[in-house]
Parts: C-alpha cells; sequence; structure tokens
C-alpha cells in the first residue's frame, strides 16, 4: 500500500537538523528506524509533508559508556546494535533485556531505542527499563539543550516533552548503584512476538540507603514508575510479605484499560503477578 | 526387481529449488504490459442502504481508468448459493464490503481517488449472532433470498436468514433418549477466524472487446472460477481463460470464486487494460472470506455400559454477509455430526445462518475442526459423567469398518480404522501412566481427541490428467490441480516414474494451470487431490503405456500383450532385439523404410468419484463419503493457573492415510496443520465491536503461532491399512491433521486443572478467567 507523498530529507549533523525542524517542525516526521512511522503513514493517520531522515547524522550513532558518564545512546542507535553491545548487556541488564523483548528481529534491526521512547506508546517496551534506571532524556533545538529526566518526558498516549522544533539526541543512563540488580518482565498474549499486556521493570540497590524502583508499561496512558513502593522496603517485616504489599500498592496506582488485547482485570492481575516475579528475582527472595 | 522405486520415499520436493530461490511465480509477481491497479471504497457500517454515490471528484483525477460501482454491476454470484454481490448494490452487509472500486495507472493515484469519493448512508438495523439472526423479526441480511439461485441439495428458508438447513434423522432419537441411564447436553461456541494465508487474495483480470476474458488469479479452483464466472455473467465458458501459477497458501480461502469478477468488470470498463487486484493484510481480514462462526448443542443419551444410544445435535454456523462455502460446510458437519462413531439413533441439524458479519468461507477442515471441538470435548464430558475412561469410551463407540454411520453408510472392509489410530496415540503419549501432575508450580495433563472427515463435495465430481510423452523420452504431465504448498504435484511425479520404471528426474510436472489447455478438475480442495488427481494419472499412465504398446507391437510385428514399457524402454523380456527406446515413439513410430506410424504419444486419464449419492433432504440419507479418513490427536500441555498461559508440550497424532507416499511431505502437513490448530485452540478470533467492525484485522492483534508458540515436541505415526480403489491405497489427510487440535487441548486443560472449556480460543485471559471462577466457586462452597 502506498505512502502519502512527503519529501525526503537527510541532514548530516545535528545542527543541520535543528535547523530543517526549526523550518519544517509543524509539517515534519523524524524517521529513525521507522518501525512506527512507517506505519501510521500506510495508515493514512499522519501525512507530513516533510520526512526527516536522521540515520545520516554520525553524531546520533553513538553508542558509548564511561564510568563517570555511564551509557549514552545516540537517537539512531538500533535496538539490535544496543543488545549487541557487551556492557549493556553486563551492566544495564534490564534495559538489554527489555530491547531484546521488542518485536522481533526484523523490527530490532531498524528500530531506534529513541524512536521507541518518542512514540511515547503506553506499551513501549524500554520504558520501565529507563525508568528505574534513572535515564534522562538529552533534548536539543535551534535555540539550545536540555536535559530531563524520563519520568518528565511521557506526557501521554503518544504525547511526550517533545515541543516543536526539539528533537531527542540521545537517551542517557547513569551507572547503577554500586551492587544493583534489575530486571524486566513483559507479558504478552502468546510467547511468539508480542506486544505488551504489561511490563515490569525492577531495580534493587543497597548501597547506602535501600532502593527498590518498579515501573510498568501498559498500564496507564504512560509508561510510569511507581514510586511509593519503594517505602515498602523501608519498614521491617518479612520480605515476602513486603513484596505483597509492593505489588498491591502496584496495583493500586495504576489504570489500566480493557482493550482488543487484555481487560482491565487482567491487566491489573498480570501486573501484581509481574511485579512479585520481578521482586523475588532481584530481592534473592525464593 | 523394480529398479526405480519412489512411492513411499521422502524425494524432495520438485519445486523446492524455485520456492527456496524465490523464482517461483506468484500472480502479485506478474505484470501486464498496460495493466491498471485497484483500490477499493469500503463500507464503514455493517448493514446499511447506500443512499448516493459521487465519483465526480474522483473521475477527474488524471490516471485515473475506472470507477465501478454496485449498480453497473448487477451479478450475482456464488457456488451453491447465487447470493454474492461484487460490489455493494443496494445496501451493504457487513463492515469492509466494497462499494466503489477504481482502476488507475498506479496504486497512489487509485488510492487518491477512493479518498476523493463520498458515499451517504442510511444505517439499517444489523444482526451480528446467529442465534439472534434466527429469532422472529431479525433484521434480514438478504431481503430477496427466496429469489435467488442455489444448487438442489441447499435448502434456504425464504424470508429468513437460515441460507441452508441440513436435517439427518436416523433411527428414533426420542426413544434412544429413554433407553440412556445418563444424558449429557452442553453448548459450545467458536468465532471467525480467518486462513491467514502468506498471500493475500490476488487477481488480474482482463475483458477484451472481442469477448475474451482472460484471468490470473490465486485460486484453488481455476475451472470453478471459469464456471462460476460464465454462469455468474452470461459469458460462454469458452471465451475465458484462468490461469493460476503458484498459490502462496490456500487453506480453504481461495476456494471457489472470489474477486475475479470485479478485475474483469473494472478492466471491461477500462476497455479491456489488465485490472489488478492485491488485497492488503487489513482487507484479507475484513473484506475477502474468513471461516464461519460456530455454536452447537449437543446431547448425547449413553448406557452405563458406555455404549451411546442416542445424539442430538444442534449446528448453528456464523456464515456472515454471504453463503459461499458455507452452505455446504453445514451440509458437511450435518452428514459427519457424530465424528468417528456408531451411534444408532441421531438427530442433526445444521444451520447456515446470514449475519452482518465478513463472509464466510471454506477453511481447511471444511467445519470439522469447529464441530470436532464440540463433538470431541463432549466425548469426554459424557465418559466422566458415567465413570469410563475416556479412551475405553471411544473404542467402545468407534465406527468400525462393518458399521453404520449417521447416513446409513456401511462402512467399507478397507475403509480406515479409527480404533488404530486411538490405541497408538493412547500409547505414545502415556496415557494413563503415573507422572507427577505439578511441574515447576504448573499443571500437567494430557487430552485426546478422534476425528473422521470425507471429502466435501458433489456426489459426481471428477478429476484428469495428461501425460505427454516428449522427443527424448522424458514425460510431461499436466494436472488442474494447484500447488499450494501440500505437494501434490511432488507425489504425483513419485507415481508417474515408479508406473513407467523410469528416473524420476526425467518426470515433469507443469506448473501453472490454465483452463485451456490443463485437464479439468473440480477443485483443489477437501483433501481430494491425492485420491482424485492420483487415480486420473495411474489412467493416463495406462493409456499412455498403450499407444506405445500399440505401435511398438506394429513394428516389432508381435502381439501387443507381450510387450512391457519400463526404464524408458518397449520391449519384449527376453528379447534383445525387440526392444527400443520410447524416445523412438514419441512423435510417431518408424518402419526401417521409414514409413511412419501411430503419432505422439499422449495418455488421457480420468477419474469420477465412486459410490456417492444424493442426501435425501428429509433426513440426509445417503452416500456422502468417497473415502473417510480417520484419525486421532493427543496433547500433553501444561497450564500456569496464576497466569493462564497454556503451553502444549507435546502433540501425538495419528491417521489411517492407507499409505505414505512421500513420509516428509506428509511429515509437513501433519506438523503444520497442528500448528494451525493450535493458533485456532490458543489466539486467533474476530473482536469486533458492537457495530461490527472488526478490531483485530491486522497480524499485531490477530494472533497467529510463531516458532516460540508451537509445541516443544511432535510425534507423527502413520497408520496404513489401504484403501483399494485409491491410488496405491492412499487417503487424503491435508485437513485431517488439523482437525481434532483444539478439543484435544481442551481435554488435556481439563485432566491438568479440573476446569472446562466450551470456548476457544483457550487464550491467556479466558484461561485465567474459568480458573479464577473455579476458584471462587471452591472458596464459596
Amino acid at each position: 500500500m502506498p505512502l502519502p507523498k512527503f519529501d525526503y530529507l537527510r541532514p548530516q549533523t545535528t545542527e543541520e537538523l535543528a535547523a530543517t525542524l526549526a523550518e519544517h517542525g509543524a509539517d515534519a516526521k523524524l524517521f529513525a528506524g521507522g518501525t512506527d512511522l512507517i506505519v501510521v503513514m500506510r495508515d493514512k493517520l499522519v501525512r507530513p509533508k516533510y520526512v526527516i531522515d536522521i540515520k545520516g547524522i554520525e553524531e546520533l550513532r553513538e553508542l558509548s559508556w564511561d564510568e563517570r558518564r555511564g551509557l549514552t545512546i545516540g537517537a539512531a542507535v538500533t535496538l539490535s546494535e544496543l543488545i549487541a553491545s557487551e556492557v549493556v548487556r553486563e551492566r544495564f541488564g534490564a534495559l538489554w533485556k527489555a530491547a531484546g523483548t521488542l518485536a522481533d528481529p526484523t523490527i530490532r534491526n531498524r528500530a531506534t531505542l529513541v524512536g521507541n521512547i518518542c512514540n511515547a506508546s503506553p506499551a513501549a517496551d524500554t520504558a520501565p527499563a529507563l525508568l528505574v534506571l534513572w535515564a534522562e532524556v538529552e533534548i536539543v533545538s535551534a535555540n539550545g539543550k536540555r536535559v530531563i529526566p524520563i519520568r518528565e518526558f511521557f506526557k501521554g498516549v503518544k504525547r511526550t516533552a517533545l515541543e516543536q522544533g526539539e528533537f531527542v539526541r540521545a537517551v542517557r543512563v547513569p551507572n547503577p548503584p554500586e551492587g544493583a540488580k534489575e530486571d524486566y518482565l513483559k507479558w504478552g498474549r502468546t510467547r511468539g512476538e508480542d506486544l505488551a499486556v504489561v511490563g515490569v521493570a525492577g531495580l534493587v540497590a543497597n548501597s547506602g540507603k535501600k532502593l527498590v524502583r518498579i515501573a510498568l508499561s501498559s498500564v496507564a496512558p504512560t509508561p510510569l514508575i511507581v514510586p511509593e513502593v519503594e517505602g515498602v522496603f523501608k519498614g521491617g517485616g518479612s520480605v515476602e510479605g513486603q513484596i505483597d504489599k509492593a505489588a498491591s500498592i502496584v496495583v493500586e496506582k495504576i489504570s489500566p484499560i480493557s482493550d482488543v488485547r487484555a481487560g482491565k482485570e487482567y491487566r491489573l492481575h498480570m501486573a501484581g503477578v509481574l511485579t512479585k516475579q520481578i521482586l523475588k528475582r532481584i530481592l534473592g527472595a525464593s | 526387481m523394480k529398479k526405480y522405486s519412489y512411492v513411499g520415499k521422502g524425494v524432495p520436493r520438485i519445486d523446492a529449488f524455485e520456492k527456496v530461490t524465490g523464482t517461483a511465480q506468484y500472480t502479485a509477481d506478474l505484470r501486464l504490459p498496460g495493466m491498471l491497479y485497484t483500490k477499493l471504497l469500503k463500507s464503514p457500517h455493517a448493514h446499511a442502504r447506500i443512499i448516493r454515490i459521487d465519483t465526480s471528484e474522483a473521475e477527474k483525477l488524471l490516471g485515473v481508468r475506472a470507477i465501478l460501482t454496485g449498480k453497473e454491476v448487477p451479478y450475482k454470484f456464488g457456488i451453491y448459493m447465487q447470493d454474492k454481490e461484487t460490489l455493494a448494490q443496494k445496501k451493504v452487509h457487513h463492515v469492509g464490503e466494497p462499494v466503489v472500486a477504481v482502476a488507475a495507472d498506479t496504486e497512489e493515484i487509485a488510492e487518491q481517488a477512493v479518498e476523493l469519493i463520498k458515499v451517504e448512508y442510511e444505517e439499517l438495523p444489523a444482526v451480528f449472532d446467529q442465534r439472534d439472526a434466527m429469532k422472529e423479526g431479525a433484521p434480514l441480511v438478504h431481503e430477496r433470498l427466496h429469489e435467488y439461485k442455489h444448487a438442489p441439495f441447499i435448502f434456504p428458508k425464504p424470508h429468513t436468514n437460515i441460507a441452508n438447513h441440513f436435517k439427518l434423522r436416523k433411527g428414533d432419537v426420542e426413544r434412544g433418549f429413554k433407553e440412556a441411564d445418563v444424558i449429557v447436553e452442553n453448548e459450545f461456541y467458536q468465532p471467525q477466524v480467518q486462513n491467514v494465508q502468506m498471500e493475500t487474495h490476488t487477481s488480474i483480470g482482463q475483458w477484451l472487446p472481442n469477448g475474451q476474458i482472460n484471468i490470473w488469479t490465486s485460486a484453488q479452483s481455476p475451472f470453478a472460477v471459469r464456471h462460476l464466472l460464465s454462469v455468474g455473467l452470461g459469458v460462454p465458458i469458452h471465451k475465458i481463460n484462468v490461469v493460476v501459477p503458484y498459490l502462496g497458501g490456500g487453506f480453504g480461502g481461495k476456494a471457489g470464486l472470489h474477486w475475479e469478477p470485479l478485475v474483469v468488470l473494472l478492466s471491461r470498463k477500462a476497455g479491456g487494460r489488465p485490472v489488478r487486484l492485491v488485497m492488503t493484510r487489513e482487507e484479507q481480514f475484513n473484506t475477502t472470506a474468513v471461516r464461519q462462526g460456530f455454536y452447537a448443542r449437543v446431547k448425547t443419551g449413553v448406557k452405563r455400559d458406555g455404549k451411546i444410544v442416542a445424539e442430538e445435535l444442534l449446528f448453528l454456523w456464523d456464515a456472515g454477509a454471504y453463503a459461499d462455502y458455507g452452505v455446504n460446510i453445514t451440509r458437511a458437519a450435518g452428514y459427519s455430526c457424530t465424528g468417528p462413531y456408531e451411534i444408532p439413533n441421531v438427530k442433526c441439524d445444521s444451520i447456515t445462518v446470514y449475519t452482518n458479519h465478513p463472509y464466510g468461507t471454506a477453511y481447511r477442515g471444511f467445519g470439522h475442526p469447529e464441530f470436532h471441538f464440540a463433538t470431541e470435548r463432549q466425548m469426554d464430558l459424557v465418559a466422566r459423567a458415567i465413570g469410563m475412561d475416556p479412551v475405553e469410551f471411544r473404542l467402545k463407540n468407534a465406527a468400525l469398518p462393518g458399521r453404520i454411520t449417521a447416513t446409513g453408510e456401511k462402512l467399507r472392509e478397507d475403509a480406515g480404522r479409527v480404533d488404530e489410530c486411538i490405541k497408538v496415540v493412547v500409547e505414545a503419549i502415556g496415557w494413563g501412566k503415573k507422572e507427577p501432575k505439578q511441574v515447576g508450580g504448573k499443571l500437567r495433563g494430557k487430552g485426546i481427541a478422534a476425528l473422521w472427515k470425507a471429502p466435501a463435495m458433489p456426489s459426481y465430481t471428477s478429476s484428469s490428467a495428461i501425460l505427454k510423452l516428449n522427443e527424448d523420452g522424458t514425460v510431461t504431465l499436466s494436472i488442474g490441480s494447484i500447488e499450494m504448498g501440500q505437494g501434490t504435484p511432488t507425489a504425483l511425479a513419485q507415481m508417474v516414474a515408479e508406473e513407467l520404471q523410469m528416473p524420476i528426474e526425467k518426470v515433469k510436472v507443469v506448473t501453472k494451470r490454465e483452463t485451456d489447455f490443463s485437464p479439468y478438475t473440480w477443485q483443489t480442495v477437501a483433501s481430494r487431490g491425492l485420491f482424485m488427481e492420483g487415480n486420473a494419472t495411474l489412467d493416463a499412465v495406462r493409456k499412455l503405456k498403450e499407444q506405445v504398446r500399440e505401435t511398438a507391437a506394429e513394428l516389432f510385428g508381435v502381439p501387443k500383450e507381450e510387450l512391457v514399457v519400463a526404464e524408458e524402454k518397449v520391449f519384449v523380456p527376453g528379447k534383445p532385439d525387440k526392444s527400443m527406446p520410447l524416445a523412438k515413439l514419441a512423435t510417431a513410430g518408424i518402419f526401417p523404410d521409414g514409413r511412419g506410424i501411430g503419432g505422439p504419444v499422449l495418455g488421457y486419464g480420468m477419474y469420477t468419484a465412486e459410490g456417492l449419492t444424493n442426501l435425501d433432504p428429509e433426513t440426509g440419507q445417503g452416500l456422502p463419503a468417497l473415502m473417510w479418513t480417520f484419525g486421532a490427536q493427543g496433547a500433553e500441555v501444561e497450564v500456569d493457573s496464576e497466569t493462564g498461559e497454556v503451553r502444549v508440550l507435546k502433540m501425538v497424532s495419528a491417521f489411517d492415510i492407507g499409505k505414505s507416499i512421500n513420509p516428509v511431505l506428509l511429515k509437513g502437513q501433519v506438523y503444520g496443520g497442528i500448528v494451525q490448530g493450535i493458533g485456532s485452540a490458543l489466539m486467533e478470533e474476530f473482536i469486533f465491536n458492537e457495530k461490527g467492525a472488526l478490531l483485530n484485522n491486522n497480524l499485531t492483534d490477530y494472533k497467529i503461532c510463531r516458532a516460540q508458540d508451537i509445541p516443544d515436541e511432535f510425534v507423527f505415526i502413520p497408520i496404513e491399512n489401504p484403501q483399494r480403489n485409491a491410488p496405491y491405497g492412499v487417503r487424503g489427510v491435508g485437513e485431517h491433521v488439523r482437525i481434532s487440535v483444539e478439543p484435544a487441548i481442551a481435554n488435556a486443560i481439563y485432566d491438568a486443572t479440573g476446569v472446562d472449556l466450551f470456548e476457544i480460543p483457550m487464550n491467556r485471559e479466558r484461561v485465567w478467567r474459568a480458573l479464577k471462577q473455579r476458584g471462587e466457586k471452591v472458596a464459596s462452597a
């Protein structure tokens, strides 16, 4: 099925990209992997006059890590590249695992992590992992640069904090606290490739003060972190009891809908199940 | 001692190279000079009157060559019921029905034109559930049903939504229930699903000004396309040529006529230019045909000793907007309704009901996967009610040779054996073996289900084959049956090579089917191909040999009875001087002095289904079956009661196929069918909103099995009790492999969890709900 007519632009530098967006922002769509954009264009849900391909910008291909700054994932880095990275696998386990559950290998060869968050689907697979990892989003426009926490990036279904003329240059993920354990669990309708009915990322660390973070996808208009979970583990009681309490808080704080993929009741139930599973795993409880 | 042996061997597919390298041509690969591209404007409503269509803006668009509306094409098509409109005429019958078609120089232009067309509708009350559609005063999907032409064995009820009511009456079911010690009654339900062929429906049509119609199409039935088009348009058959290249999957959904009339009519309006239509995946779900939805009520009367004495069945089919094959599916399921068991008193009403859903058509198994879900679940439920092992219960009632089917047919002595199938499956799955019920917190269980099916077709259908001897002694076989992945051409090449005792590399089976040249066959459906084309091919081999011997007898001056055709020669055994390569006879025999004799060697073979009769309209009694293929499926599952996930660990299957011609291709058929069955059992379903719009018309939300969803282990056990009137004893099995997968899994889920499921798909959420409900009941008890 043909796409609506558009002009294809391929800037070579971020400056050029910022200038192009400043000029055409209202009529333009950024094009990285295209695995979301092409679908909505084919369905005529969007009809951009300009499609701006960012894959020609070398700077956006950056995938780097250092001890101080942590991980930097440029806007053109594909999920397959991320999965192939040793440092991501060893130091950012939840993110590595989440990336590997997104769609299937053919999609991951094209799709980018930044594209996944900019699409701002409530079901974005990489979002919960980025949330528990305290990731930051580096936003650039012709007017300059700003950095915001990923928590403030998602504004609603398919809506982000990006203003007209802005683009995400990279996602930065700080190194997890010493001794952190993290994981991502995804529940779909089948074992094969599927969108998340519920996705849960968890992170625990015990360096100085106890950290417990739980974030979810597909259970609210945006992927979200449930900060109230942390308080449960500050108090006493058995780990099992704490885990049950944490799961019930999660179920209370989320607001899933019923749709063609699952009913609200099942999503609430599975959010609780996955929260317990992931906490058991990362807290080492049986 | 035979030099060449191919039958029973796993020789590689003859089309493997083309398909693996991508050189095999499918309809969508064809590009004809001047070809136009089609886009459709489809109905957003399930049921609405068309008030006005304004195409004026679209007509102005450069590159638009033809715009067609239903008013201009007042034809009705249909294989058994002439009800199908090419484009909606006065009203739309379902969401996704084509209303206007545009043919343009490019797909882009056609699509732009469609966006410029305005249609005004007046919505009508719609009906979506076949039970509601049967009620007095329900909105009528077809008000003129009483005027429609239909096949004599289809029984519509005028001024209702009933397109066919098949009745089966054997014995006295009321008396039977009185004799019964226990009566068990249950209801079962299945939604509409789709065949999900990799290749979507694709057709190219050309109606030349001289009256010649040319069609290239993704069809399972080129001769049916030609015939139905001829009837529907009133064009003589010799003016229509239908070409079918390779088919990218059929599964029944490409049987009969689909979009061929539309492209042909567009071409006529575009002055004879070829017009192509390729359905998008969304259109494949919304607009092309699907599998009917199904509701069943089954009431069984049984004696304490396990003998079933009476069964009453009601099958209600959600045919959607048009009857298509649905009316004959209703009939086929009706006459097979008992499953592979002998029951003395049977009453079955199998009813096709129009609704405002997408229209139903054939789907691998032709109603049998649907009704076996009901009857094979019922077998377990009845066995439980009398405290009998479900295997023992099935064997006790099994339809063995000599027993009487529901239509009064006495099963032949060489009919297959369902009891053998059941026994080997039970053995291989470890039925009754003490094994842990819980593994890693998950529940395990086993279930079995038996099955039978005969080809569903008119009583007199036929096939033919042409075998030509080429100038170098190679041979070329032409058949009308399509290659759609099932491998029939390979199996036929094996038979030809074996019969002629020549290398299989020297046997070619023509890939393209073209009605102007190919020998006739009814259709490539019903698991009939290997049996019927096989018999026709063997007949063609006999005729070819006969012609060779006649000519050679003259040349050698010996009686033709003394001559043998083998190893690419014709010869008198033991007389080296009376021997001649076949190549020397291909075009004519030649005497030493140069005189010619005989002529080009060509064997024309045919076969017509034997021993079938019409069924009595009131009782369904008669002989509907060319052959019965029996089988059994066993499933071992693991259920996670926390999430509702059902994982099929192992599938064990046995079918009495008579003879395995190619064990490798056979295995492919079996595994593929089971995977398709698992998809239907665990995940596939059409989900509509309250206005009848399909919410999951794509492969994101209509789930089919992917590699991760298939069982860890397959065990297939062929049973080979030959059928005497079949080529090498074979029986069809293309559909059977996909039958009774659902009930075997459902029965295993019960074994694992103690929860009975009556509805498919048994997806995670539905199983979770059922387990939760049971938990709540137990808690409150």
